[in-house]
């Protein structure tokens, strides 16, 4: 199941309107950006506005990183992850939608008895059991209570009471029970604990803003929880748990003292990984199917490893080099495998694993946007797809959504792409761009994604298409190029470039879209972003530390005490 | 509704189809006593095996044109007709080397079965239908059952290195085992429950105590959500409560009778005699539940099959014959290429033959077929040709799958899931994978 | 998507449909290597270098002998023919397949066996010229490959112990094709277009081995005095696409053993590179045991098209001995660590491999040693070498050296397997 969350309307996502389609595209892009550029110039964070306390499903790559952290990354994890859903343009967002169907639990649970299995198992329990039965027939009380609170609270990333870990404790006297011996009825507390909506579902608790009446705000451990999970995809750590409980989180100094922990610590690249993964839509490799005549060096490996790349150059710059975030669209530093380095038609000597490259300078190739990671993820099977590039380049980095087209368009020209009068894919668009329905939208995606014609539908480099020559020049909101270097310059300086990055990064962090009254918040992290140099931990930094990053809006009502907005949910156990 | 079978309750839950099934949608399967399903009355338990056929096939005779559902039968599966619906047909999945060297028709076969190549009969880990039946084949009189039907004493069925599962070769003796001394009567076998389900159902209970609580802390919209993260949970409880209750008894079963003297050689006709007999056995034995996992063995990887007639065996004349201009292919080779499929038809018949709850035993296997090459002259194992048959609704049948050159272990991870092992990743090198064929899943 | 390796060559005048054995499409096999027209030269060529992976390889030889009637007086005998015609060869009437099956594998058995009880294929000098292993001894037909020792000679024209030998004329009539191996595999039913020896490129494409050319000093592709040329063993498996097509621009690491790399010069004109002799050797695979492919003075004389495809011969001598382990005898048969195989899998492999593709290993080494045409023994004057010639083709590549290898990002880049 699915809930639509519904939110104020929203500035962010400007929706490039059909109506505005018509007009000269630079001039309505303008004119969107100046709607939302209206903040006052100071760089004091505005008033706390805040959203909606969340229901948040774990993504797998979360699961996973939980169930490294407090056990060991080397437990196996025998399940398979129902697809996440993407919302609002983040999968981050679909978390706080997505339902829970009997498959998703099945695989949860099979999830739950291959870790508790492996953690019980002889290999394992020395380490991660904390204590030592009498003897295995006998049921140890003490050792039981010594697991449970152990790992509920790590598990459920909030303290229990005795009372809340009774039930576990039972599981475990009742397993020993029934297989007579402790450490299956160890296994199966454990199982119990996984299974808890609790563990699987960041659940967000809130309070009352002492300081601001009328205002809620998370509790500690829901603090921890989406502080954790935003900068290190993974569970509150045991001293982040710590602080929690110690009321740390709420002081503004113990909260930085957490915050620059984290951001220093290897498991920060986790948390940009993340985000990149989620922002450039990934989990559409999954789907993406590519000829093996037309593209015969295309393999499930290739597109594996062209994600790959994408990361590791965002992370050596972000994080290693702690670049400018725009230089992503104009670095020529990258990584390569074998199987890549075919694609790129560059030497890799390394034989398995990456080593650093370079793109020469004579093919254009510059920025992660002329990668195989983008450039065949948005193409078609047997060509490329100038549309679908300028569409995705407006959506993934200018968060600007184009409409779908309209219907009864006729597409069989641009679907013979060997069609001897219209050798290039520039010609048969010039068809799209001259029928009135279509133009419109047209001239907002094709001359980006023109220029990108040099990469073919695999992201290999040519210079002809069916024989004849590429044009590759375009333009991007009025600065026109000639090439795809052109077009890389034209995104490092577009302004929408940076304030896109920002709004994704917060809505990623909170879950889910902004509000019509943040806007004034979201200004401020642009301008927070530009005076830090667009360095990205440091933005990751404005936000986690910024009051309306816990803040939750007064119109909604916390504990218990919820409205029933229409819908209406039985409340009594089902028999 | 009364009319829908067990599976169909099950091939949606398992396949994530029936996302946000309500409860009361659910109890109409079961009886009054809220336990057992309605109809049989029982469970019905899933089986897994391999059928194995030797020097693989002519791939221009077998690969149908076209991938899904859509595809026309090339002509040496044109026998298969009759289970088209039942078979899903996998090309061009890879056992991948790195570098190990490929010892003929042993190489491809376990680097198929156990996700690893090797360069001998020195396997590094079980083969799948071990795997299989650990998890599956505890509760049965035999944990798997291993014939060979044309005279070779061999098997591909390893618990590791050195240690095969080691086949039957003659259908009397098959008999005598199966059927001999220490066969009991099926229906009067007692059954325990297994108390692991008993305490993994507690353990999904107590996960239903903490509803009410939940519910409170919610706001409306993630309500709606919480109350699915639970009908769900109740929906897991209720598959394993089937588990408690005993087994469907056996319907239909009669012991067969000895099988005649036959003779025991690898004359094609002796063999497909053989095999039939021995097929029908083992069919018996599956459904009176003295094993759950069986290995077939219809031609060795070195086939030794020979026309009446003639002296050059199969695996001879893959080397030996000369193409046929006209053809383009082995013209002798082709022959018993295509008896291999007809022997597997006729396996197919034997399974299909014995009718079970509101299907056939067929419905309640899952047969993964494959050879231990593609084009056996070049000792190729890049795409071999794999088939899996029946599969319970557990995996989707009807299609036929282009592996483009993606580790064969895909398939093999795949079926083990099918089977309900908790298994995530599996194989080793460039086999090691974790991507399930979802196609099969949906 | 297809299965096999595209390994064959079209031989005019056959009819033959070969789905599988389909030419390799250069164009969509090269569509990535597309000339870079606005660029300065070929996309294959920088700085002068160009890189190659054999990507197809088969013995230069003839068309069947059924078309060319190189075989007027039948064809080679293998050992159940010989068996056969032997005395009590013959299936008698009442004799069951398995009784006559049990005696047909004993009579060859002594047929592949020396008087001492040694396995005949590891010992051929012990046995005698096979009157059953026939040989083309026609010149009168074209036959592929090229002129090595520059003279038209015939074995009347030189005196013995001078390696006389009858040329062929090649497929365009031009005389003095020197290719006695051709002489001596031609009437053998697995060397022609139907059988199975001369797909032996079937284990390079699976990865097992590979061969790879480099260029250096190249100026124009059309017309160079003076350009380098490596030939090298690959010591990584080839790249494939999921339809079985050698990919171009893979990157190859080339043997660092000088045993395996040979280093010449040649030149290019109107597009065709000649090199000057070099010896060449290369591993192979043959029943899982590491073999060597040798060449003595071997010259490459290929076409360059302007995709950065080669094509065209690799040719020179195979000493005797050479020769008869790579193709038969398998003598010298290593193991994947570099030890000599057991004796029982050099020794197995090779008499089966006489048995099923129709060839007694005495009677091929006797052809060999009689049809030798090159490096006279300066002592004895016999022949020691053999002339032997590849039809090769090559696609663009990078062929580094191991020195070449940067620290590996392994230990930092995990998470990337499938």
């Amino acid at each position: 199941m699915i809930v639509a969350r519904s939110v104020l309307p929203s500035c962010m996502t400007r929706k490039i309107r059909l109506s505005v389609c018509f007009s000269i595209a630079s001039i309505c892009l303008a004119g969107a950006l100046n709607g939302c550029n209206s903040a006052d110039e100071t760089l004091a964070e505005p008033t706390p506005v805040g959203g909606p306390p969340l229901m948040r499903r774990l993504t797998e790559s979360q699961y996973r990183a939980t169930i490294a952290d407090i056990f060991s990354a080397e437990i196996p994890i025998a399940a398979r992850f129902e697809r996440g859903v993407r919302a609002d343009g983040l999968l981050a967002i679909g978390t706080s939608e997505a339902g829970m169907s009997p498959f998703s639990i099945e695989q949860y649970d099979a999830a739950a008895r291959s870790v508790a299995s492996a953690v019980v198992s002889e290999q394992w329990r020395k380490q991660l059991v904390p204590c030592r039965p009498q003897s295995e027939t006998v049921f140890d009380e003490g050792c039981a209570t010594a697991f449970v609170e152990h790992y509920a609270p790590r598990l459920m990333r909030r303290t229990l009471s005795t009372q809340e870990l009774q039930p576990y404790i039972e599981l475990v006297r009742r397993g020993h029970r029934q297989l007579d011996n402790f450490y299956e009825g160890l296994k199966f507390a454990l199982i119990g604990m996984m299974m808890s909506p609790e563990f699987l579902l960041r659940i967000e608790n809130t309070e009352p803003d002492t300081e601001m009446p009328g205002l809620y705000q998370l509790d500690d451990f829901s603090r921890a929880t989406r502080l954790s999970y935003f900068l290190t995809n993974s569970t509150p750590d045991s001293e982040l748990l710590r602080a929690a409980a110690a009321g740390e989180l709420k002081t503004r100094e113990g909260l930085a003292g957490q915050v620059d922990r984290l951001i220093a610590s290897p498991r920060f690249e986790d948390g940009v990984r993340a985000f990149f993964t989620d922002m450039l839509e990934f989990e559409l490799f999954d789907d993406l199917a590519k000829d093996p005549v037309i593209y015969p060096a295309f393999n499930s490996q290739v597109a594996a490893e062209a994600q790959e790349q994408i990361l590791l150059t965002i992370t050596d710059q972000l994080i290693g080099r702690n670049a400018d975030y725009r230089d992503l669209f104009i670095t020529r530093d990258t990584y390569l495998t074998r199987d890549l380095g075919i694609v790129y038609r560059l030497p890799v000597a390394t034989r398995k694993g990456w080593e650093k490259s370079e793109f020469p300078q004579d093919t254009g190739r510059a920025g992660i946007h002329t990668t195989i990671g983008f450039l065949a993820l948005h193409s078609h099977p047997g060509r490329s797809s100038p549309t679908l590039r300028g569409k995705a380049i407006r959506e993934v980095f200018l968060c600007q959504e184009v409409p779908d087209p309209p219907p009864n368009v006729n597409f069989s020209v641009v679907q013979e792409p060997t069609s001897t009068n219209m050798p290039t894919a520039r010609d048969r668009l010039e068809e799209h761009r001259t029928q009135a329905a279509c133009a419109g939208c047209h001239k907002i995606m094709d001359p980006l994604g023109l220029t990108l014609e040099n990469f073919d539908g695999l992201g290999a480099y040519r210079t002809r298409e069916n024989g004849a020559p590429i044009d590759s020049s375009g333009s991007l909101d009025g600065t026109e190029f000639n090439t795809a270097e052109g077009l890389a310059q034209a995104l490092h300086d577009h302004p929408e470039t940076p304030r896109c990055l920002v709004e994704k990064m917060y809505r990623f962090a909170v879950g889910r879209d902004t509000v019509w009254e943040e806007r004034p918040y979201m200004d401020y992290l642009v301008k927070m972003f530009e005076a830090e140099s667009y360095r990205v931990p440091e933005l990751m930094r404005t936000i986690v530390l910024s009051r309306n990053f816990f803040a939750i809006s007064g119109v909604r009502q916390y504990g218990g005490e919820f409205q029933n907005a229409g819908l209406n949910i039985p409340m009594e156990e089902t028999p | 509704m009364k009319n829908l079978s067990r599976r169909t309750v099950l091939r949606g839950a398992l396949k994530g189809a029936g996302v946000g099934v309500a409860l009361p949608f659910l109890n109409c399967f079961l009886d009054d006593s809220g336990k057992a399903f309605a109809g049989t009355g029982q469970r019905l338990p899933m089986r897994f095996g391999t059928w194995i056929w030797g020097c693989g096939f002519i791939p221009e005779l077998w690969i149908p044109a076209s991938t899904g559902t859509d595809y026309e039968l090339p002509a040496h599966l044109l026998p298969l007709e009759p289970y088209r619906d039942r078979l899903a047909l996998l090309s061009g999945f890879d056992v991948k080397l790195d570098g190990v060297p490929n010892k003929p028709h042993i190489t491809g076969c376990f680097g198929l079965r156990t996700g690893i190549p090797v360069p001998d009969s020195n396997v590094k880990a079980p083969t799948i239908d071990v795997l299989v039946s650990d998890a599956i084949g505890r509760n049965t009189r035999f944990k798997s059952l291993e014939i060979s039907t044309s005279g070779i004493q061999r098997s591909y069925s390893y618990r590791s290195a050195g240690s095969p599962n080691p086949s039957e070769i003659s259908p009397i003796a098959l008999y005598e085992r199966i059927f001999g001394e220490g066969f009991q009567d099926p229906g009067a076998a007692s059954f325990k429950p297994d108390t692991q389900d008993m305490i993994h159902h507690s353990v999904l209970s107590a996960v239903s105590d903490d509803r009410h609580r939940l519910m409170n802390v919610v706001g409306a919209e993630d309500r709606a959500r919480l109350d699915e993260f639970f009908t769900s949970i109740r929906q897991l409880e209720q598959q394993i409560a089937l588990q408690l209750e005993p087994p469907a008894p056996i319907e239909n079963f009669v012991k067969p009778d000895a099988p005649p003297q036959l003779t025991l050689d690898s004359e094609m006709g002796n063999v497909m005699e053989t095999h039939r007999i021995m097929a029908g056995l083992l069919a018996k034995a599956l459904q009176c539940n003295q094993t759950r996992v069986f290995n077939v063995l219809f031609s060795d990887t070195t086939s030794n099959l020979r026309r009446p007639g003639t002296t050059t065996t199969h695996h001879t004349l893959t080397h030996e014959e000369p193409l046929d201009p006209e053809l383009g292919h082995q013209r002798e080779v082709a022959w018993f290429a295509r008896e291999s499929m007809v022997a597997w038809r006729e396996f197919l018949d034997e399974l299909a033959g014995i009718p079970e709850g509101d299907g056939t035993l067929l419905d309640n296997c899952l047969v993964l077929a494959h050879s231990d090459c593609s084009i056996a002259k070049a000792h190729a194992v890049e795409g071999i040709p794999t088939m899996i048959a029946g599969g319970g609704g557990l995996l989707r049948t009807g299609v036929h799958l282009a592996g483009k050159g993606d580790p064969i272990s895909r398939v093999g991870l795949t079926v083990q899931q099918a089977m309900g092992l908790q298994v995530e990743r599996w194989g080793s090198l460039s086999m090691e994978t974790n991507r399930t064929i979802t196609e099969l899943l949906s | 998507m297809q299965l096999l390796y595209a390994t064959n060559w079209d031989v005019p005048g056959m009819t033959r449909k070969f789905p599988l054995f389909r030419a390799a499409r250069w164009s969509a096999l090269l569509a990535a290597g597309q000339l870079t027209a606005a660029q300065a030269g070929p996309a294959f060529l920088q700085d002068g270098e160009a890189g190659f992976v054999v990507s197809h390889i088969e013995y230069a030889l003839s068309d069947d002998a059924e078309l060319n009637g190189a075989c007027p007086s039948g064809m080679t005998g293998g050992l159940q023919e010989i068996f056969a015609a032997s005395p009590g060869g013959k299936r008698g009437p009442d004799e069951s397949d398995e009784q006559y099956v049990a005696r047909v594998q004993k009579g060859t058995r002594t047929l592949s066996t020396t008087s001492d009880g040694r396995a005949l294929c590891m010992h051929p000098e012990a046995g005698q010229p096979d009157p059953y292993f026939r040989t083309v001894q026609r010149s009168d037909i074209a036959v592929f490959g090229i002129d090595l020792d520059g003279e038209i000679s015939n074995s009347d024209s030189k005196k013995h112990g001078t390696c006389a030998h009858d040329d062929f004329s090649g497929r365009n009539g031009e005389p003095g094709i020197d290719n006695q191996f051709y002489r001596v595999v031609g009437c053998s039913r697995s060397f022609q277009s139907t059988g199975m020896s001369n797909s032996f490129s079937t284990e390079m494409l699976t990865g097992s081995w590979g061969i790879l050319l480099r260029l250096r000093g190249v100026d124009d592709i059309a017309n160079d005095d003076d350009v380098e040329v490596g030939l090298y063993y690959n010591t990584d498996p080839i790249k494939l696409s999921p339809g079985r097509e050698p990919l171009a621009y893979a990157s190859y690491i080339a043997d660092s053993d000088s045993r395996f790399r040979g280093e010449t010069r040649g030149r290019i004109s109107n597009g065709v590179l000649t090199t000057e002799p070099v010896d060449v050797r290369f591993r192979h695979v043959v029943n899982s045991m590491v073999l060597e492919r040798f060449l003595r003075d071997a010259r490459l004389q290929v076409t360059l098209s302007e995709q950065g495809e080669l094509e065209g011969y690799l040719s020179g001598y195979t000493p005797v001995e050479a020769m008869y382990d790579q193709q038969f005898g398998y003598r010298n048969g290593k193991t994947g660590s570099g030890e000599l195989a057991p004796l029982k899998l050099r020794s197995g492999s090779a008499t089966g491999a006489a048995f099923v593709l129709g060839h007694t290993c005495n009677g091929a080494y006797y052809a060999l040693l009689e049809h030798a045409d090159g490096h006279p023994d300066p002592a004895t004057g016999e022949c020691t070498s053999i002339s032997t010639q590849y039809r090769i083709r090559a696609i663009p590549a990078f062929v580094l050296e191991d020195t070449d290898s940067p620290e590996s990002l392994n230990p930092v880049v995990a998470g990337t397997a499938q």
